[in-house]
């Protein structure tokens, strides 16, 4: 697909063909050499079903108008539930490209009968036309990846940059790292020794870069303070660099996501969703930020039943409480943090740019925000990376504090036992444990107990940045949870979305099951529900 | 002549406690207030005896726009009490509809109808390490509440007024006082459109 902005007769319409009834239709069609649209470009597979949302989605992020996605009636499928799932995944990409500002309107599903040949037509027909109404997609595909780069040079300055020369193997990291702890065979110690003896082209390294869960556990042990998730981070970006593949989560899908978001000509719906009753101004000078919350539900809205935008809701509630009533920006983009750990630098500082951009021209002096990645990648990676921020930036919980000690403010009695799962970004790598147990401390359980490991010291909650996940995520989650239990405790507060998606998502777990349950609830939701005037 | 007098704007205000709060000098750095930031006359009337050792002290301030004829508050419009002992003694003689500001963990309104302004003075001030602040911080709450004299003189007061090298530290607590004035007013007026939570 090549950019077609300026011609508007070159559309682009991806059709997902299922190899049984539609496409004994689709052959029909051929057979009577009857003209299909142009436009169509036809993709046979196995069944509809299988097309996860990541494969719907991926056409979009490479500049297509359209994608059709056909399929067996219900009840005719030789699968038994491929239309089932395919319904589910195509409702939830159109619900992600109603937010993205594409139009749900740009992906159909439709099934048919094996002799229903003249409906198919029909349906193609119509959905060209109704494509060309739409007009062309604003998304512009990226390049194909470069000509594999020097690896092996650019592997020695980072080695050099990030001072793993100063390791002395004496293995600190690896009985500290969490993934090693769960029994997976990986070791920081031996990829810092492999990378160092120049062994980085070896698959070993080249996965074992993909699996590190960047939690800085190590870094936090090691004596000669070599700093690990900063030196994944660039291993990660070299290795994509030079062509060798990644290990990405739900088939990519929110990489896929993000990269498209960094169209600037995108519409995009980031706060259509809000309740009426929360009050913004248009003329404030702060804003508040609020992530891919909204992305997430929808995506896992059929499996986890996860309810992160939560988290945005009761954050605007508390500002309000306060008497704030924040900017928001229509046009908010993802911050960026999972692409600059996944290697794309290049559509990182894309993204970094749009937002910047975007909310220095609104005239903002203060960006609050309640995600501990959005938090680190504005105070953090955005100056590191040269996108300056001549706005001041807040994490909601300091500026909770601040308003809450001034006075005549207290909190409702909270009947629930509570422990805390420290947010990585936030607890560790910011180093600012202290500030979402100060608010805690102000709240009225039953009773809140730490678990074993916590703070700075706490055990991730099994992925980030959507890399890598596989068992040994799913053990140390579980090991997580069990912890969590283990306090006594009957509500796991945690402060971040995606901490919330991921011991969730164990909590599914067919073989250990109820075992395993325990209500989930952000601490931003706790401090709204029972924070009152006094 | 009398005429005159009555349409002056002129407040008396009692502050009380026990020795050792710096009730007389909260009475001083407000009459400073007064006369040097707003232009305005000011008369101070301190009252010890036993109270030195411990007991009931206060502090009598007028603030008037004219001449203060006579110095001693008979009938206050606003108190304020920082012990129980002082609000006992005083809240008596409180004007109909006056003011009254307490240090809500020392003092109990008892017998009192009609709005209290509570703050844990005493309890802050320990937050900020010095319990002796207790009084400026009362007077940052005063000033946000009554609106006595203006913030900008009552914040030159403090400054002026505290020993040398402890200005950051009492503009600190000042400023606290205010800011929880600030808070419990707007937490009224939250309460009062029964919007009590988020
Ligand atoms: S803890 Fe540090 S010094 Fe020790 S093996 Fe690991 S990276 Fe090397
Ligand atoms: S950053 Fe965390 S997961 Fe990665 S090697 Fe270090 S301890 Fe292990
Ligand atoms: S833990 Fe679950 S939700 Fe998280 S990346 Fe792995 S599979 Fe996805």
């Amino acid at each position: 697909m090549k950019n077609g902005h300026g011609d508007t007769t070159d559309f682009s319409i991806i059709f997902f063909l299922c190899s049984w009834g539609p496409h004994a239709a689709f052959q029909a069609l051929q057979d009577s050499a009857t003209q299909i649209p142009s436009e169509i470009k036809m993709v046979r597979i196995p069944c509809s079903g299988r097309i996860s949302k990541a494969l719907l989605f991926k056409p979009f992020e490479m500049g297509a108008d359209g994608v059709a996605l056909a399929g067996c009636e219900t009840g005719t499928c030789r699968y038994g539930t491929g239309t089932s799932t395919a319904e589910k995944n195509v409702e939830h990409t159109r619900a992600m490209l109603n937010l993205l500002g594409l139009g749900e309107n740009r992906l159909h599903l439709k099934t048919f009968m094996p002799e229903d040949s003249e409906g198919l037509l029909q349906f193609l027909g119509g959905f060209c036309d109704e494509i060309k109404d739409m007009g062309k997609s604003p998304v512009v595909p990226s390049p194909e990846a470069k000509a594999p780069s020097e690896g092996v040079e650019l592997t020695k300055e980072v080695v050099a940059a990030h001072d793993i020369y100063a390791c002395q193997d004496c293995g600190k990291c690896s009985s500290a790292c969490p993934l090693t702890l769960v029994g997976k065979p990986f070791s920081p110690r031996a990829i810092a020794s492999n990378i160092i003896s120049g062994n980085v082209d070896s698959a070993e390294v080249k996965k074992d870069v993909w699996s590190c869960l960047a939690c800085g556990l190590c870094y936090d042990r090691c004596p000669s303070a070599v700093n690990f998730p900063e030196f994944i981070k660039d291993m990660r970006h070299i290795l994509k660099e030079g062509g060798s593949r990644d290990y990405l989560a739900h088939g990519g899908f929110f990489q896929s996501l993000m990269r498209t978001m960094t169209q600037k000509e995108l519409r995009v719906n980031h706060w259509d969703w809000l309740p009426a009753d929360i009050e913004q101004d248009t003329e404030s000078k702060t804003m508040f930020f609020g992530g891919c919350a909204p992305y997430f539900d929808i995506f896992f809205s059929g499996f986890l039943g996860v309810r992160t935008s939560d988290i945005l809701v009761d954050s605007l509630r508390l500002l309000n409480f306060f008497d704030i009533s924040p900017l928001l920006l229509q046009s908010e983009r993802c911050c960026g943090h999972d692409l600059l750990w996944s290697g794309d630098k290049e559509n990182f500082l894309k993204l970094a740019r749009l937002n910047v951009d975007a909310i220095q021209e609104s005239g903002v002096e203060e960006l609050i925000t309640a995600c501990p990645e959005c938090y680190r990648t504005f105070t953090h990676d955005y100056p590191t990376e040269g996108v300056k921020v001549n706005f001041k930036v807040t994490h909601i919980f300091d500026l909770l504090e601040d308003e809450i000690s001034k006075g005549a403010v207290g909190f409702k009695p909270f009947d629930r036992r509570m422990t805390f799962q420290d947010p990585c970004r936030l607890s560790r790598l910011e180093n600012r444990s202290e500030l979402p147990r100060k608010l805690i401390d102000r709240l009225k359980p039953v009773e809140f107990r730490e678990m074993q490991d916590r703070a700075g010291g706490a055990i991730c909650c099994g992925n980030s940045a959507w890399t890598g996940c596989d068992s040994y995520s799913k053990a140390l989650q579980v090991k997580r949870i069990r912890q969590a239990q283990s306090t006594g405790s009957d509500l796991l507060v945690t402060a971040c979305p995606k901490c919330q998606i991921h011991l969730q998502c164990a909590m599914e777990d067919p073989f250990l099951g109820e075992e395993l349950e325990m209500d989930i609830m952000d601490l931003t939701s706790i401090l709204a529900k029972t924070i009152n005037w006094e | 002549m009398t005429q005159t007098k009555e349409q002056t704007p002129r407040q008396e205000i009692t502050i009380t406690g026990f020795g050792g709060q710096g009730i007389v000098l909260a009475g001083r750095i407000l009459g400073k207030a007064a006369v040097l930031g707003d232009h305005k006359q000011s008369t101070l009337v301190q009252s010890y005896g036993p109270e030195a050792r411990g007991g009931a002290c206060s502090a009598q301030v007028i603030i008037s726009e004219g001449t203060i004829h006579y110095p001693y508050v008979r009938h206050p419009d606003i108190l304020v009490s920082m012990s129980q002992t002082g609000f006992d003694k005083f809240i008596g003689q409180l004007k109909e509809g006056g003011t009254v500001l307490i240090d809500q963990d020392l003092v109990q309104p008892r017998g009192l109808e009609g709005d209290v302004f509570p703050i844990p003075a005493t309890r802050i001030a320990e937050e900020l390490g010095r319990k002796m602040m207790a009084n400026i911080i009362m007077f940052g709450f005063f000033t946000v509440i009554t609106r006595a004299v203006s913030m900008e003189a009552a914040l030159d007061s403090v400054v002026g007024s505290v020993p040398k090298g402890t200005e950051e530290m009492n503009k600190k607590a000042f400023d606290k006082g205010c800011d929880y004035g600030v808070a419990l007013l707007k937490s009224w007026e939250k309460k009062a459109k029964g919007r009590e939570g988020a």
